[in-house]
């Protein structure tokens, strides 16, 4: 019985060498400014037109929204979503909340809430769709498979090593966007308030549940659903490696995955089997935050219950074909 | 080796404590979110006018309230009065600042009274030192369709904060239907057209609705003085927008007018309010003055109406 230990130090020292997450890091260190230049920007010209008084601006925000409502060429599913969106905005306003109040950490709070679904996946990617299909590329596979450890070990001590590396992700994420947008809007703003708990059904927003939650919290929160999102992504992207032959195919096929789902989501209301696809259930942060869910019937347990079914199979698809199948050349 | 054995080290080590803080955090969102505990909340909107007092010597803080004229609905530059009146007070050498446009299309007296009641517009009215309200032809115009069908008008009452009583600036053939345009909801559009009968604006029809407007008026800009006793208070007054159709100027002239009437004498018992009149500035200009949706003003028009405003201002 060989120690799986010495097995995952292997792949993951393997994952280290190959680079791959100094290039996502490095990725981080060049968009992340750019996010927040962007975004301080936005901030600046709402300074200049609202004296930076932020109440009136939510106001505007709220008035904005009821006009949009009016227009008859914007989809029922469009105002819908205006419609909880402006009593979500009432209500922070009636409590004198600032939902935007500027701070590296909202910062990092609404970053994450925008690349859950495509970015945070597609760095995920950047390991998972590597680790089997790079050993054929490459022909070490062969080398992997003679020694006298079952083939099980094997492809269970990478997909440890990656599990370890999606938490890594998921936490550098967070640290270089908090400490980079730190820069431009402060460090502070761990304790300010959110609310969170908003029930929709149809049109409306039920506020009884809703609660305030300190921001470090709400972070935290959010962490754990991105990370929960990121492992069935890796895990995927680890079925897709060990099935297909060459690193390039298996990124192109994830890719184009993530891809379609984020065009579903913005417009797939309309066919509802789509709510059992993986991709278009990424969002869970958006039941956190409290905005309606891309297709009529998604909830949370639901959401987790598609991305459990789809990440099992993974696994075993993964382990079954792996253990099976003949390696040629 | 050595130094391969503490990467190892360093990186499980933060991987694993990651892990449980990020599983940690899943297990407290899936609790918060299914099982969301509500709480009492606390907190309102500083009740202060802090804004009037000190700045309202030289910097005028404008804001606009009503419906789709505050809004601009029909200038294709998007202006509406309330920017080209700001433009027109700058230009004239007055420190002016926009503090916000609350007008919302096919808003009525009773839709603005409601919203008179949240408390974001009572906080923007509280900073603003002058403020722009123009109401009242949605109650007006739409009397016929109060006549016709009453659905239309309770569903704009009843409809609060969340469903705000809509016009339909892009109505389909609005020569023809007058109150097609006017009207919000589509489904009033629908029940109504096959009607004909019913949608002729005649006087009665238009005069029906006045009175009780008119005392909703006479409560808002109560409510306006109430919230904030420091501001100037500019009313922009009615035009009457059917005046090249032959049947209705007349009656239309006449009810707006009455109208016009009225809010002047509520006006007039406010020592800082303005009655700002439009009539005389559409009255035989229509086809230069309206937009193509023929009810509101094109860029031109509302350029004459800010013209006013600003020498009402000053």
């Amino acid at each position: 019985m060989t120690n799986l230990l010495p097995l995952i130090r292997n792949e993951c020292t393997k994952i280290i060498k190959k680079k791959r997450f100094y290039v996502i890091l490095l990725i981080l260190l060049v968009l992340v400014p750019m996010f927040t230049y962007a975004q301080m920007r936005v901030a600046e010209r709402s300074r200049d037109k609202f004296n930076s008084d932020w109440r009136l601006e939510i106001q505007q925000r709220i008035t904005d929204n009821q006009n949009s409502l009016s227009s008859d060429r914007i989809p029922e599913e469009w105002k819908s979503y205006r419609r909880i969106f402006i009593q979500q905005l009432q209500y922070y306003l009636d409590h004198d909340v600032n939902p935007n109040e500027p701070s590296g950490v909202t910062f990092t709070r609404e970053f994450l809430d925008n690349s859950v679904s495509l970015f945070i996946p597609l760095l995920i990617m950047a390991v998972a769709s590597d680790l089997v299909s790079g050993e054929r590329t490459t022909g070490t596979i062969k080398m992997l498979l003679t020694r006298p450890v079952k083939r099980w070990k094997v492809l269970f001590s990478k997909l440890a090593a990656l599990l370890m590396f999606v938490s890594l992700i998921v936490l550098s994420v967070f640290v270089i966007s908090y400490l980079i947008s730190g820069l431009a809007f402060g460090y502070k703003g761990f304790n300010i308030p959110v609310f969170t708990g908003f029930q929709l059904s149809g049109d409306t927003v039920d506020m009884s549940g809703v609660h305030s939650v300190p921001q470090w919290k709400y972070l935290l929160m959010q962490g754990g659903l991105i990370w929960f999102v990121s492992v069935v992504v890796a895990l995927l992207a680890f079925m897709v490696s060990v099935l297909v032959r060459s690193t390039a195919a298996s990124i192109v096929v994830m890719m184009a995955a993530l891809i379609a789902g984020s065009i579903l989501t913005n417009m797939a209301a309309a066919w509802s089997t789509a709510k059992y696809l993986f991709m278009v259930n990424l969002g869970l942060t958006g039941y956190l935050a409290g905005t309606p869910a891309p297709i009529e019937g998604m909830t949370l347990p639901f959401s987790l219950a598609v991305l459990s079914v789809w990440g099992l199979a993974a696994i075993i698809i993964s382990f079954a074909v792996f253990t099976k199948r003949d390696i040629l050349n | 080796m050595k130094d391969a054995k503490w990467t190892w080290r360093g990186v499980s080590l933060i991987s694993a404590l990651a892990t449980l803080l990020l599983i940690a955090g899943f297990v407290y969102a899936v609790g918060d979110i299914i099982n969301p505990q509500g709480e009492a909340l606390t907190g309102s909107l500083p009740q202060a006018t802090t804004a009037p007092e000190a700045a309202a010597a030289d910097e005028l803080k404008i804001l606009a309230l009503g419906d789709s004229l505050a809004k601009g609905t029909g200038d294709n530059s998007g202006s509406g009065f309330v920017r080209r009146a700001l433009d027109g007070l700058t230009q004239g050498g007055a420190k002016a600042g926009l503090l916000g446009n609350m007008g919302i299309n096919g808003l009525t007296t009773a839709g603005l009274q409601t919203k008179l009641q949240e408390e974001g517009v009572q906080y923007a009215l509280r900073q603003a030192n002058v403020v722009l309200v123009s109401i009242g032809g949605n109650d007006l115009f739409r009397g016929s369709d109060i006549l016709g069908n009453g659905t239309g008008v309770q569903a704009g009452e009843a409809a609060g904060t969340a469903e705000i009583p809509a016009d339909n600036p892009e109505g389909s053939a609005s020569t023809v239907q007058p109150t097609g345009v006017l009207d919000g909801k589509s489904d009033t559009l629908v029940t109504s057209t096959p009607k004909p009968g019913e949608d002729e604006l005649t006087p009665e029809a238009l005069l029906s609705a006045l009175p009780e407007a008119a005392k909703r008026l006479g409560e808002i800009l109560e409510t306006i003085a109430e919230i904030n006793p420091q501001a100037q208070v500019y009313y922009v007054g009615l035009y009457n927008p059917f005046g090249d159709i032959e049947d209705l100027l007349v009656p239309g002239n006449q009810a707006v007018t009455a109208w016009n009437n009225a809010a002047m004498d509520i006006i007039n018992t406010h020592s800082n309010m303005t009655l700002v009149p439009t009539f005389d500035l559409f009255n035989r200009h229509l086809d230069k003055y309206l937009s193509s949706d023929h009810f509101h003003p094109n860029g031109d028009g509302y350029q004459r109406i800010s013209e006013r405003i600003v020498q009402a201002i000053r």
